[in-house]
């Protein structure tokens, strides 16, 4: 599958040792996230600092999270910048916001392609991550509708 | 210490804004718009000895350099779209302090094949992730997610959005720097345009372009020998956000919540008392983003705002008068910049057929 997939692989630009744990556990099919030991809450992207109070790395922990949240909005997108997505358009570009409370953005999928064409995805839709291996070195996160429960 | 009438715009030039530019640099249209703002100004290059650029891609050096100018004060102001109104912050408090006595505000971007633009600073978390999931042409993948929550938050519509694109793009029909001189476009026909990204609609976003302006800024002592009307800065803030819409906590909210009430506190009005207003315009939710969050419109108001509202230069509330940047195209880091200098022609009385007629106090977002 390595030479099968045209779309752009993360590129890891800010701190790629910060955010290795995020992309080991996609590798696992599991969702991790910072939490910050001094404020008790999660958020992302990974940093060497907690965004919300401050806290410095070695107060910083990883932790797997549920992988299911809320879709709190999002677009569809007609006209990709990248021209490798442009055979799948339109499709969902959504900020999701797991039940931990941090945000993260991601395409939901499993949608008839009509329904995306007519933006009949709703905010507030209860989704699931589900991960897509899509190199021998890369697998991603994407997003499923799943029902409320 | 305040700002307040300590400092004026005495020179404004802006260049037609253009499609492409070729045989043109950035720092060569920024030289353009410099003489043309000191020349406006009444003065000589060597009455300059303050210059401040937008600073994050093109350092205050390079200018200096390119223009011969050896400022006694010189800044960036590295604020992307909003580094023309907050170096015409810096100008007045240069001014203010006398850290330098006429200051010169020049930004301008090429937009030609053959010269790469100049390089981007730092890329955040985009190559990372944003890359991977696939964002929209433009930079509208977040304004669209912004959109989206304004619409389910407030029940704000597409159609009322539609208006600000008509009522802008009425404003510049006669605005001989605009890219979209003499091309009309209605409510039905912004509707009518195709999606880049839902919600955002072709005729919803800017379209890149290139162009420079510039202005010079002086004190309110200096101001009163003025060959134009001065325009006094009466109250600024200078608020900014997490760049990537998607890390902002609010993605509804715009950091005009934090820097207008500044504004009008060192000014002394309310926002009751503002005549028009010309606000940054990338896309049509941004620009109504901020509107109400400057206090000019109740948060959650601005779809039945703009659906009742005349806002061209003829209306009861002035809004973009030269057709912004969704309707003149966007120079690139020099977009928003163009919202200070015609709000300063305007006051200056200088806007021929599209002077607005009440033209004394201005709201100006950049």
């Amino acid at each position: 599958m390595t030479s099968e997939y045209k779309k752009p692989l993360p590129r890891p630009a800010m701190n790629p040792e910060v955010s290795k744990p995020f992309w080991e556990g996609t590798k696992k099919h599991e969702l991790w996230m910072q939490y910050c030991l001094n404020h008790n809450g999660h958020f992302f992207y990974p940093r060497e600092v907690c965004p919300i109070c401050w806290a410095p790395q070695d107060r910083l922990v990883w932790q797997k999270v549920s992988g299911k949240g809320r879709v709190f909005s999002y677009t569809t997108v007609f006209q990709p910048a990248i021209p490798a997505f442009a055979e799948e358009a339109p499709y969902i570009h959504a900020l999701i916001e797991v039940d931990e409370g941090a945000r993260i953005i991601g395409n939901v999928i499993d949608i008839p392609q009509e329904d995306v064409a007519a933006n009949k995805l709703e905010v507030n839709q209860r989704v699931e991550a589900v991960f897509e291996d899509v190199t021998d070195e890369w697998t991603l996160v994407k997003w499923k509708p799943i029902g409320e429960g | 210490m305040s700002l307040r009438g300590a400092a004026a715009i005495i020179g404004i030039a802006e260049l037609p804004t253009q499609r492409a530019t070729p045989g043109r640099s950035s720092l060569g249209l920024m030289g353009d718009a410099a003489r043309i703002a000191v020349h406006d100004a009444h003065l000589r290059k060597e009455d300059i000895d303050g210059l401040i650029t937008e600073g994050g891609t093109v350092y205050p050096g390079l200018v200096s350099e390119y223009l011969g100018l050896r400022p006694r004060f010189a800044s960036g102001a590295s604020m992307m779209g909003a580094s023309g109104a907050t170096a015409t912050t810096l100008a007045a408090m240069a001014v203010q302090n006398g850290l330098a006595n006429n200051v010169l505000v020049v930004i301008g971007s090429a937009r030609n094949n053959a010269i790469p633009e100049a390089g981007a600073g730092p890329t955040g978390i985009a190559t990372e992730l944003d890359a991977t999931v696939g964002t929209a042409a433009g930079a509208g993948t977040g304004y669209a997610m912004m959109y989206k929550k304004h619409m389910e938050l407030y029940g704000t519509t597409q159609e009322q959005l539609a208006h600000v694109a008509a009522n802008q793009r009425f404003n510049t029909l006669e605005n001989p720097n605009s890219a979209f001189q003499g091309q009309p476009i209605s409510v039905e026909d912004v509707m009518a345009s195709r999606y880049v990204n839902y919600p955002l609609r072709l005729l919803e976003c800017v379209m890149p372009c290139g162009g420079a302006a510039a202005i010079v800024v002086t004190s309110a002592d200096r101001a009163k020998a003025s060959h134009n009307k001065p325009v006094y800065i009466l109250g600024s803030g200078v608020g900014t956000d997490p760049q990537t819409a998607w890390q902002r906590p609010v993605i509804t909210e715009t950091p005009v919540a934090r820097s207008a009430p500044i504004a009008f506190e060192m000014s002394g009005y309310t926002p009751r008392d503002i005549q028009f207003a010309e606000f940054y315009d990338c896309y049509t939710i941004l620009v109504s983003m901020c509107l109400e969050d400057s206090g000019l419109v109740q948060k959650g108001e601005i779809g039945p705002f703009f659906a009742s509202t005349d806002t061209t230069y003829k209306g009861a509330f002035p809004i973009n008068t030269d057709g912004g940047q969704l309707s003149s195209g966007q120079p690139n880091l020099a977009g928003g910049f163009r919202h200070v200098v015609e709000g300063a022609r305007q006051i200056m009385g200088r806007a021929e057929t599209r002077q607005v007629a009440r033209n004394d106090l201005c709201l100006v977002n950049g």
